[in-house]
């Protein structure tokens, strides 16, 4: 392919020059080019990282009257935790997870201690896992959250099959579109009982865990959550759990 | 008898093929490949479910090593014809300006001055993260040793000193430099971080939440409520 060959038409002619081949070796080119790919593939980021947008409340006092406060039937707290090693490395379970624990509780928590055992009458707080999908099945805290917000999900759950046979528009830009803004609606209607969700971190709780508390977030459509700080009554929850649940 | 005359084969492979394909190969490398940026640290960022990717213009990221060290890095407008002013290098001169005026006016004692030299140093670094008084000096180095520098994660004068300072008359350093990315200049990176969009946060899915939680409620103090979150896409069976 890379040889040039010149024939002197068949003819023989006397004082004709030689049949000569042109060949031109082209391992070197490939040589470099290989060099010059490695090179690429070795500075190259494929996957770009992706965001996620969240927006915190302002550290401005709020006079009191002035706050929008949650009902107590919507609330709900989730405590986020992290089990982690003397040397601050996040440990991790047999299936290799790293144990991430949410606890959670419904409404306002309880701190009646009636019989002064040091221990609370009514602890709401339950403990639960960062666990995804189990095929179709919710599994941990996605099944709490989903189950809170059921009502809003079936109704997503019809607009997403419209989207899905492409019901809205044939055009996929529009289909999504109106798809989304349906979504928003249904998400922000306030005649369907929605939850409120309060997510908090302990100081070792790792930022993997907060990360995967916003995503259940969207996961599960829920439009009204906040980040908080944690604060005393938190603490006394957990460590009364704790204490009525020791780790094995 | 005869002898048996072996015929010379000609052992030369033809290359031309394996060239084609080498090229068509560099050409698509050359045309997707997006450069990583140099990072003090390496963290791996937590994976979400969101799909909304990390914009390349007029953003501000910050990075948290594991460690508690602050670095951010400026990226300003990705269009040729506001290169001159907006364009990343021209917007870290700018944003180095302003921040070192609002340090010196609080700190009239012990001011920090820097030289056209150092000026142009620090528009051509990613991701810086010293204090104010250690500037001058990283700034004069040669690149390799700010790397060094830089990189150590166990040296006093890396990254960007931060306290629960709420008081906005005095700011601690890192409020100062937000400050100052937010009054570049640049309506464009001014836009995306009221949007949430130019605002970026990364952090190693093992740091401690107390460890990043110093840089949420700064900006929050800043009034930067909207931030993004860097994140990795969820993989199927997360």
């Amino acid at each position: 392919m890379a040889q040039i060959e010149q024939s002197d038409g068949g003819k023989k002619k006397k004082g004709a020059q030689k049949k000569m081949s042109i060949h031109v070796d082209f391992t070197p080119m490939v040589d470099m080019n290989m060099l010059l790919i490695t090179f690429f593939m070795l500075c190259t980021t494929m996957i770009k990282s992706q965001t996620l947008t969240i927006s915190l409340p302002s550290n401005e006092k709020v006079e009191q009257n002035q706050m929008n406060k949650a009902k107590e039937s919507e609330a709900i707290t989730l405590i986020l935790t992290t089990e982690r090693n003397a040397n601050g490395d996040v440990k991790n379970d047999e299936s290799g997870r790293p144990m991430n624990t949410v606890y959670y509780y419904e409404g306002m928590p309880d701190f009646t201690d009636e019989n002064g055992d040091g221990l609370l009458d009514n602890n709401k707080l339950k403990a639960e896992k960062f666990v995804g999908n189990d095929g179709k099945l919710q599994q941990g805290i996605r099944k709490i959250l989903h189950d809170r917000n059921k009502l809003v999900l079936e109704k997503i759950e019809v607009e997403k099959s419209k989207w899905r046979n492409k019901e809205f528009s044939s055009i996929s830009a529009i289909n999504d579109s109106i798809y989304q803004s349906r979504a928003r609606e249904i998400r922000n209607d306030s005649t369907l009982t929605r939850p409120v969700v309060i997510i908090k971190a302990t100081p070792e709780a790792s930022w993997e865990s907060l990360i995967s508390a916003l995503d259940e977030m969207q996961i599960n459509q829920i439009s009204r959550y906040q980040i908080d700080n944690i604060n005393k009554n938190d603490s006394v929850l957990i460590l009364d759990y704790l204490a009525k649940n020791p780790k094995k | 008898m005869g002898k048996v005359k072996m015929k010379r084969k000609s052992t030369l492979i033809d290359m031309t093929a394996m060239s084609d394909v080498t090229v068509l190969l560099l050409t698509f490398f050359m045309l997707t490949s997006t450069f990583l940026q140099k990072e003090p640290v390496t963290v791996l960022t937590p994976s979400s479910v969101s799909e909304q990717k990390v914009p390349t213009a007029n953003l501000a990221s910050i990075l948290v090593s594991p460690e508690g060290k602050i670095f951010i890095s400026i990226a300003g407008d990705a269009d040729a014809d506001t290169k001159d002013t907006w364009g990343s290098e021209a917007l870290r001169k700018t944003i180095l300006d302003e921040a070192v005026t609002l340090y010196n006016k609080q700190h009239p004692s012990n001011p920090v001055q820097l030289s056209v030299a150092q000026r142009e140093a620090f528009s051509k670094i990613n991701m810086f993260g010293v204090p104010f008084q250690v500037l001058p000096q990283f700034l004069s180095m040669s690149q390799t040793d700010q790397d060094k520098f830089i990189t150590d994660m166990t040296q006093k004068g890396v990254g960007i000193p931060i306290n629960d300072n709420k008081d906005m008359e005095h700011l601690n350093e890192f409020q100062i430099w937000m400050r100052a990315i937010y009054n570049s200049g640049n309506d464009n990176l001014q836009k995306a971080m009221k949007k949430g969009e130019g605002i970026a946060v990364k952090a190693d899915k093992d740091t401690p939440y107390n460890t990043v939680h110093d840089v949420l409620d700064n900006l929050q103090t800043m009034k930067m409520n909207r931030f993004s979150i860097m994140t990795a896409l969820k993989t199927e069976q997360e």
